[in-house]
């Protein structure tokens, strides 16, 4: 299975070195690109070279990165992920000396004076701390749990000299920020836990993410309650993409995944997967047979 | 889609919403909207379906049909989704007039995992059984296209390939009530084309931007030929997600789509007038008034209770004689 996923991520690959989200187009995006880099085993020099080449040419001048072909240049919410690929790749430099520039100013707007007083004094509907702020998918938007989780994982592993201070301030503040948006019963969704008084339900490839974000924090109820909830949630979850992600939390958590792996290869087949950013994440649990868990040793030897 | 810290964003006064602000009118002289009963969510549905469409004589032979359903979450319990057996059903029933193609395409607000959506909502299984193609809108190749309509300030929007090739766009939503557009119905269901690889999960910009701004531009932009509403069981309370189920055992179908809303607000006991999006949508995508609109099949029966809604929108409800004039 490893090695069939492996082949038909190869095959999918644009001649510029990306990846589509789905296979009937050739219009990249930064996350099945950044996770197929992830993904790829250690044999596959020439398309991570390749890859980490495409990479660097498709960053914006700003030190983000555009989430797919076209996208403007203020700069997704992907760019802690690229960020956190390269740096896996030791594809350290300028270039993501710059994107964590980039990471340590972006912020979501409810971070900004005037929208914390106005989520603080009329618009209380959300359950939120606006003093606890992570990362947007776009300029102009809220934190919101994925890019920040992405965003978390990039600056703790940027191995930025520079800047620690700022680094430091903003992984503290996504963490919390997380902290803050966790579904009363663990978890998290996109980053709402609570509306109108109303609970929320986590949702798998969020809680995977954050968990992942999180590895390295002191154990505490947050943390405990979520992967409980993942657990509970595995028993009953076929979706790949989601699937996948558990494994590689629970993976990293220490926990037991060989039974889910197995679903998960009953689950998959590669060519039938249209989607590449799924096929790439199947494709980082499958490795985890080889004690490949991308998310728990940042730098692969 | 649904919760946001986007209320924050509706930054726009009722006054300066009211001055038009669109590039394309699409409001006929006249809509026709057909409601039809049905009463479970069964096989049947597709004999009810085909009765109610030969009503309004649509020629589709050869074009491409796109039908868009509510697809937001899986809750157990919870009506949230238009229900797959409607949506198969309108496929079998387009497939009967002799389209050239029918998809399916969604592009879910909240939920990133498309396809764990459609394997637990059931969606999965009845797409696969009649070999019905499903599209992912929010990874799908995108496209930048500019607003015709300028609501929201927003220039452009990048759409999904497969929503702008479409020859025939099928507006499905599920009846339900919202706690921050007051209601969800074939115009806000149009949210679901706005693709979440390009504005995230949730497509938090269409909350701060405003989001009876946003439905106005997505619905001038992307247009909606046809409604077909899921108001078997509808949702009341705290929608979209966490609302109780109200049974209606109606299908709303209409060739406009204000007029589509207008009428399933009418069915929920609201006054489509108080409603920003469809009482602005009336100047230029379509009809609320019922001096507009040719009733087809069954007469409007308001319910004797309002829809329940969050306490911002206890304003929307009217009742009794108020509801036959609105």
């Amino acid at each position: 299975m490893n090695h069939a996923c492996v082949q038909e991520l190869i095959d999918r690959q644009l001649p510029e070195g990306g990846w589509p989200f789905s296979s009937e187009t050739t219009q990249w995006a930064v996350e099945p690109t950044a996770l197929a880099l992830l993904a790829l085993p250690s044999e596959s020099v020439r398309e991570r070279d390749a890859t980490i080449r495409f990479l660097l040419r498709a960053q914006n001048a700003n030190g983000s990165w555009p989430a797919f072909s076209g996208d403007d240049e203020g700069g997704s919410g992907l760019t802690g992920l690229a960020l956190y690929a390269l740096n896996c790749r030791c594809a350290q430099g300028m270039a993501t000396e710059r994107a964590v520039q980039w990471l340590i100013e972006s912020r979501g707007w409810e971070s900004h004076w005037l929208w914390k007083w106005k989520f603080r004094t009329s618009d209380r509907h959300v359950r939120f701390d606006p003093e606890k702020f992570g990362w947007p998918w776009m300029r102009e938007t809220a934190s919101w749990v994925v890019p920040t989780a992405y965003s978390i994982l990039a600056l703790k592993h940027s191995g930025s000299i520079s800047q620690q201070d700022f680094v430091h301030f903003r992984i503290r503040r996504g963490v919390e920020m997380l902290y803050d948006r966790i579904c009363p019963e663990g978890g998290w969704n996109a980053g709402n836990g609570v509306v109108y008084e109303f609970p929320l339900a986590p949702h798998a490839d969020a809680t995977a993410l954050a968990l992942l974000s999180l590895l390295n924090e002191p154990p505490n109820y947050f943390i405990t309650a979520s992967l409980k909830w993942l657990e509970r949630r595995a028993e009953r979850c076929f979706a790949p993409w989601s699937l996948a992600w558990i494994i590689l939390a629970l993976d990293a958590f220490g926990g037991p995944t060989e039974l889910l792996a197995d679903r998960l290869s009953s689950l998959v087949v590669p060519a039938e997967i249209s989607d590449c950013a799924t096929l790439a994440v199947a494709l980082l649990a499958f490795r985890l047979a080889a004690g490949n868990n991308a998310f728990r040793v940042a730098h692969e030897t | 889609m649904t919760a946001s810290l986007g209320l924050a964003a509706g930054a726009s006064t009722t006054a300066l919403l009211n001055r038009p602000k669109y590039h394309v009118t699409r409001r006929q002289p006249r809509s026709r909207v057909a409601i039809l009963r049905a009463e479970s969510y069964s096989h049947n549905l597709e004999s009810v379906l085909h009765s109610g469409l030969e009503l309004f004589h649509l020629d589709l032979r050869g074009k491409t049909v796109l039908l868009k359903p509510n697809l937001v979450d899986y809750i157990p319990g919870n009506h949230i989704n238009t229900h797959p057996l409607l949506v198969c059903a309108a496929v079998q029933c387009f497939r009967r007039l002799g389209v050239k193609n029918v998809l399916v395409g969604e592009g879910p607000g909240h939920q990133r995992d498309t396809e764990l959506v459609l394997l637990e909502s059931g969606f999965a299984d009845e797409l696969r059984q009649l070999k019905i193609p499903f599209v992912d809108l929010n990874r799908d190749e995108l496209v930048t296209t500019p607003l015709l309509a300028m609501y929201t300030g927003m220039k452009l929007l990048w759409l999904p390939r497969t929503v702008l090739e479409a020859d025939f766009v099928v507006s499905m939503p599920k009846v339900k009530t919202h706690h921050w557009s007051g209601v969800t119905l074939s115009m806000k269901n149009m949210f679901g084309v706005v693709p979440g690889a390009k504005y995230g999960w949730p497509k938090n910009i269409l909350h701060w931007k405003g989001i009876q701004e946003s439905i106005l531009d997505v619905c001038a932009t992307v247009p909606v030929h046809f409604v077909i509403a899921d108001a078997l069981v509808a949702m009341e309370g705290n929608g979209p997600l966490t609302g109780h189920p109200r049974p209606l055992n109606r299908i709303v179908l209409a060739d406009d789509p204000v007029a589509a809303d207008a009428t399933c607000a009418r069915l929920m006991g609201l006054d489509p007038a108080r409603i920003t999006h469809i009482r602005i949508g009336a100047q230029f995508l379509g009809n609320v008034s019922t001096e507009r609109i040719d009733q087809l099949a069954e007469e409007i029966c308001a319910p004797s209770n309002p829809f329940d809604v969050v306490p911002e929108f206890q304003h929307l409800g009217v009742t009794g004689s108020a509801q036959r004039d609105s």
